[in-house]
């Protein structure tokens, strides 16, 4: 993904509406009329959001001249899964080094104790 | 050997639990001290080069990581609870407007600690725009890098 396409997809998820747009998308399908009635706002309106999210390349539009129906784009959340796949292995690498830290942590505390117990009269 | 799990949550979410074998004080100050946290967080892959934290309620923390190919990536947010057995903070991927809450509970039994993380999104959509686009573009790129120095040795 290029810099400007990035910036597009993170423009457009920064509203509100336009994140529950693809919410609703989530479900299924929709039409402009479909999407205008629930968030209570004008067809105009709607369609002035789908093309920030179409432009950030987040939804497709079918081709049907009349109802042109909004589809969510899967590639973004297929990739999703990867990626949390690699944030746990970034938490099972960094939880493997704590092992080895709390280890040492451990054995100061023993020797720490030990002490204590000798310097008692 | 205790391993980390990934346990099934709301679609919002990603929750993670891991058991060490140390008592809860010792878990919260590997994971509440910079000089510590630099020793672990990020594993082998990423090196820690700033850890700054402020461990009040309302105060911030900032990570920052460097890959062997010399990308950097942050990990920021603020502090919103602050107790012995939980803490809970945001977390923010580099600059992206995505913020995630992250909450973190502390059970010991028989000396052993149970660490639960839950990291919530606003949404499922938001979680899988900051997965699936953010991280992908920053650090998942130097991962793919980094995978293939690594398949090379």
């Amino acid at each position: 993904m290029t810099p400007d396409r990035l910036d597009a997809t993170f423009s457009a998820l920064a509203d509100r509406t336009r994140r529950a747009i693809l919410a609703r998308l989530a479900k299924g399908e929709a039409s402009v009329m479909d999407l205008a009635e629930p968030f209570a706002m004008s067809q105009p309106a709607i369609s002035k959001h789908l093309k920030v999210l179409e432009r950030a390349g987040l939804i497709t539009r079918g081709r049907d001249a009349q109802r042109r129906p909004c589809r969510l784009k899967a590639a973004p959340l297929r990739d999703a899964n990867e990626w949390i796949e690699r944030y746990r292995q970034f938490w099972e690498a960094s939880f493997d080094a704590l092992d080895d830290v709390l280890e040492e942590l451990n054995k100061t505390e023993r020797r720490k104790a030990k002490r204590t117990q000798e310097n008692k009269p | 050997m205790n391993k980390l799990k990934l346990l099934p949550g709301a679609p919002n979410e990603i929750i993670m639990e891991r058991t060490f074998d140390a008592p809860r004080r010792l878990v919260l100050k590997a994971m509440t001290t910079p000089e510590l946290i630099k020793r672990w967080l990020g594993g082998v892959r990423a090196t820690v080069v700033i850890a700054e934290l402020d461990l009040r309620v309302g105060g911030r923390y900032r990570n920052v990581f460097r890959l062997p190919n010399g990308h950097e990536f942050t990990f920021s947010g603020v502090y919103r609870e602050i107790a012995d057995d939980r803490l809970v903070h945001t977390e923010r991927f580099d600059d992206h407007p995505a913020e995630s809450v992250v909450t973190i509970t502390f059970t010991e039994t028989a000396g052993k600690t149970t660490v639960h993380m839950v990291i919530a999104f606003e949404s499922q959509e938001v979680r899988d725009m900051v997965f699936g686009t953010g991280m992908a573009d920053g650090a998942g790129e130097s991962y793919d890098k980094l995978d293939e120095v690594l398949a090379g040795m």
